[in-house]
C-alpha cells in the first residue's frame, strides 16, 4: 500500500493508517453478516436437533442424542429395531443418483448437437431452456400428474388404442399387475418409481443443459475434425476425443444435480408410494405435520446434510484422482 | 380441513349459494364501536365465509364488532399462540382449534382460559361431547364439525355395506385412496370395524393389532394421499374408485357431476370437530362468551351448515335444515376418534404406522 511506496510523506501515511483501521472493520462487518446469514440457519437446525419431544404436546430445548439414535434404530429401540429412516435415506440417494445421471446422459447429446448449430439457433435454444426454469416444481409435477392420469393421460391412450386389451390378451398385463403398474381395469403409472425418477430427471434437465453448455461450446471443434480426417468414426471421436475432454464438467454436473435432487419434495409425495418416500418428506412430516417434532426433523435434516457432504467429498476425490 | 384446495373447491361450488350476498368489507374492524372481539379461523374460503355470513349476524345481534384473524390451521396456530402468550400479547382472543390441538394446549397449560358456561345458555343445545373440560374447567365450546366419509365411484362399484369390504382384493385391488397421515382417522375406522373402537387404542398391543389389520389393506391402496387435492384429482380421473374423503366436498363434487358418492356404512364415518377457545391472557371474556353463545345457537349452526358446509353440533330437529341439506354435511353413525390415545402414544403410533406403510 501507500505506506511502502511513499515513506517520506506524512499525510498519506496517516490516511493509509486510517484506511487500514477502517478496512478491517468493514471486512469484519461483511464477514459477520455473511457468517450470520449462512450459518445461523444451520446452527439453529443443529441446536434444535438435540431437543426433546414432549409426548402429546410440543418440544423443548435439551441436549440429547435420542433423535439421532432414532434415525438409525427407531424410537422403540432396544425393544424393537427399525431401519425405517435409513430406508428413507436410501431412497433419497436412490432417486437422486438415478435421476441426475439420467438427466446428464440425455442432456449431453442434446447439448453437444446444440453447440454445433448456428449462434442464432444456439441462443434461441438457450433462451427457451432458461425460460423453462421458471416453471416451479409444483407446476411440473402437476403436468406429469395429468399426463400419467387414468382418464387424461397415458393409461387412456393405452385403453383407447387397444394396447391394454392386447396386453391382457398376450398375458403381459398380469406381469404389469405384479410390478404394480396396473390395476384390474387398466395400466397405471402412479404411484411408481418410474414416474418419480422420470419427473425428477425432467425437473433438472434444463440445469444439466445449462451446466454442460459452456464446456461443450468451448470444445475445440478442430480436434474432432482432425480425428475424423484421420479416419475415426463418429462414435470413436465421441469416445476418445469429446468425452475425455468434458469428463470433469460431466461429473460436476451429476454431483450438483444429485445434491439438488436430495431435497425434492413435491414429486416424491405425489409419485412415490409411502414405502418408497424420501428423507426430505420425512423431515417435513416431523416438523410440520401433526406431531410438531422439530428436533427429530432437524436430526434427519442434519443426517441428510452430512450424507450430501460425504457424497460431494467423494465426488471431489474421484474427480481429482481422475484428473491427475 | 386445512388445505387450500378444498377451500377453492368449496368456493367454486359454494358460490352458487350466494357469494354476492355480502361485501368483503364486513368483518374488518369498526373502530368507532366500543365493544370488539378478535376471532381466529382457518384462512381462505373458511374465514371468508365467516366474515361474510357469521360475523355480521353476530355484530347485528350483539353490537360487538369482530376483527377476523387468519389462522393457518390448528397445530401451527398453537405454536404462534403459545409464543404470543409468553410475550404477553396475543393476536386473537378466540381461536379455533381441532380437538387434538385443544387437548395439546390444555396439556401445555396456561394457554386457554376456563369458560363460564352459565353466560352461554345456548351451549346446552350441544351434545356434552362437544364441550371440552380439563382440570381448570370448560376450555372449549364446539364450533362446527366435519365427517371423513367412505367414498366410492358409483359407476365402477356397488356401495359397500361395511368398511370391511375395502379389504376385499377381488373388488378393490390397487384401487383405493386413503390418507397417509397416521392420525387422519383410518385407524379409528379399523378399530370400529374389526375391534372394540377407541378402547383398542388403550394398549400398545392394541395399537399394533390395529396397524397390522391396516397393513392387510395395502395391496388395495393405489394412493396414500397427503393433500386433499390428490384424492380429489384421483377420484375425478378414475385413478382410484374408492377411499376416505371429506363428506361435504364429496357431496359438492357429486353435485358437479363427478363420479363420487359418499356412503355411511354400518360402522359409520369418523367425525372430527373444531372448538372455540379463549386465550388465557385475553381481556374479552364477556364478549367471547356472547360469541360462543351465539355460535351455539341452532340457527347459527344451520347457517354454517348451509354456507360453509360444516356438520351442525346440534340435533337436526332443533334446526330448520331439510333432510337433503342435512345429508349434505352430516350422517350417522359417527365414529369418535381416540384423540387422547393419539397424543399419549404419539411417537409410538406414528412410527408403527409409518413402518407399516414402508414395509420396514
Amino acid at each position: 500500500m501507500s505506506v511502502v511506496s511513499e515513506p517520506s510523506s506524512a499525510v498519506p501515511q496517516m490516511a493509509a493508517a486510517a484506511a487500514a483501521k477502517r478496512l478491517p472493520l468493514a471486512r469484519i462487518g461483511i464477514w459477520a453478516v455473511t457468517l450470520f446469514l449462512c450459518l445461523t440457519p444451520f446452527l439453529l437446525v443443529i441446536a434444535i436437533s438435540f431437543g426433546q419431544k414432549i409426548e402429546g404436546a410440543s418440544w423443548e430445548w435439551a441436549f440429547s442424542f435420542a433423535n439421532y439414535q432414532r434415525v438409525f434404530v427407531g424410537a422403540n429401540w432396544p425393544e424393537e429395531f427399525t431401519a425405517l429412516y435409513l430406508q428413507k435415506l436410501y431412497y433419497s440417494l436412490y432417486y437422486a443418483v438415478i435421476a441426475s445421471v439420467l438427466a446428464v446422459i440425455t442432456a449431453f447429446p442434446f447439448t453437444y448437437l446444440m453447440t454445433g448449430l448456428s449462434k442464432r439457433a444456439q441462443s434461441a435454444w438457450l433462451v427457451f431452456i432458461l425460460s423453462s426454469l421458471s416453471l416451479s416444481e409444483v407446476f411440473i409435477v402437476m403436468g406429469w400428474d395429468v399426463l400419467l392420469s387414468n382418464r387424461s393421460g397415458l393409461p387412456m391412450v393405452f385403453k383407447a388404442t387397444g394396447l391394454t386389451q392386447w396386453l391382457k390378451d398376450v398375458g403381459w398385463f398380469e406381469t404389469l399387475r405384479d410390478w404394480g403398474l396396473a390395476n384390474p381395469r387398466d395400466v397405471k403409472f402412479k404411484t411408481s418409481v418410474f414416474a418419480t425418477v422420470l419427473t425428477m430427471a425432467y425437473l433438472v434437465w434444463p440445469y444439466a443443459v445449462i451446466l454442460l453448455y459452456p464446456p461443450l461450446s468451448r470444445l475445440d471443434r478442430s480436434m474432432t475434425e482432425a480425428a475424423r480426417t484421420m479416419g475415426a468414426g463418429p462414435w470413436t471421436v465421441m469416445r476418445t476425443v469429446v468425452l475425455p475432454a468434458v469428463r470433469l464438467p460431466l461429473m460436476g454436473s451429476v454431483l450438483l444435480l444429485f445434491v439438488f435432487l436430495l431435497g425434492v419434495y413435491v414429486a416424491v409425495t405425489v409419485f412415490a408410494e409411502p414405502a418408497k418416500q424420501t428423507m426430505a418428506v420425512s423431515v417435513y412430516e416431523a416438523v410440520r405435520g401433526n406431531t410438531l417434532n422439530a428436533p427429530f426433523g432437524s436430526a434427519q435434516a442434519v443426517i441428510l446434510l452430512l450424507t450430501a457432504g460425504l457424497f460431494l467429498a467423494l465426488g471431489q476425490w474421484l474427480t481429482r484422482r481422475n484428473a491427475s | 380441513m386445512t388445505s387450500i384446495n378444498r377451500r377453492t373447491l368449496l368456493k367454486t361450488a359454494g358460490s352458487v349459494a350466494g357469494m354476492a350476498a355480502a361485501s368483503s368489507v364486513i368483518g374488518t374492524p369498526l373502530i368507532a364501536q366500543s365493544r370488539s372481539l378478535k376471532i381466529g379461523s382457518y384462512g381462505g374460503y373458511f374465514e371468508d365465509s365467516f366474515k361474510e355470513y357469521v360475523y355480521p349476524a353476530f355484530t347485528e345481534a350483539t353490537g360487538i364488532a369482530v376483527e377476523s384473524v387468519t389462522q393457518p390451521n390448528s397445530t401451527d396456530w398453537l405454536v404462534t399462540m403459545s409464543q404470543a402468550t409468553a410475550a404477553g400479547n396475543v393476536p386473537a382472543d378466540v381461536s379455533l382449534y381441532a380437538r387434538d390441538t385443544m387437548i395439546k394446549a390444555s396439556r401445555i397449560g396456561g394457554l386457554l382460559a376456563p369458560l363460564d358456561l352459565t353466560k352461554m345458555p345456548a351451549t346446552s343445545n350441544l351434545d356434552g361431547y362437544f364441550i371440552f373440560e380439563d382440570t381448570t374447567g370448560a376450555i372449549g365450546v364446539g364450533a362446527m364439525s366435519w365427517f371423513t366419509a367412505m367414498v366410492i365411484n358409483p359407476n365402477e362399484v356397488e356401495a359397500p355395506a361395511s368398511w370391511a369390504e375395502f379389504w376385499d382384493s377381488s373388488k378393490f385391488e390397487a384401487s383405493l385412496g386413503l390418507s397417509k397421515n397416521f392420525n387422519s382417522q383410518f385407524l379409528d375406522i379399523v378399530a370400529a370395524t374389526f375391534f372394540e373402537g377407541a378402547e383398542t387404542f388403550s394398549t400398545k398391543d392394541g395399537i399394533v393389532a390395529l396397524v397390522e389389520k391396516a397393513a392387510e389393506i395395502k395391496p388395495n391402496v393405489a394412493l396414500w394421499w397427503s393433500a386433499e387435492s390428490q384424492m380429489e384429482q384421483s377420484m375425478k380421473n378414475g385413478d382410484v374408485i374408492g377411499g376416505q374423503y371429506y363428506l361435504d366436498v364429496a357431496n359438492l363434487m357429486a353435485l358437479d357431476g363427478f363420479p363420487i358418492k359418499p356412503i355411511f356404512p354400518k360402522e359409520g364415518n369418523p367425525q372430527d370437530y373444531g372448538s372455540w377457545c379463549l386465550s388465557a391472557i385475553s381481556e374479552k371474556a364477556d364478549e367471547a362468551a356472547e360469541f360462543m353463545n351465539f355460535a351455539s345457537d341452532p340457527a347459527t349452526q344451520a347457517l354454517m351448515s348451509r354456507m360453509i358446509g360444516t356438520a351442525p353440533l346440534v340435533d337436526q330437529s332443533k334446526t330448520d335444515l331439510t333432510d337433503e341439506e342435512f345429508a349434505m354435511v352430516s350422517g350417522a353413525p359417527s365414529i369418535k376418534p381416540a384423540y387422547e390415545a393419539y397424543l399419549d402414544n404419539e411417537t409410538f403410533i406414528k412410527e408403527t404406522w409409518e413402518k407399516m406403510l414402508a414395509g420396514a
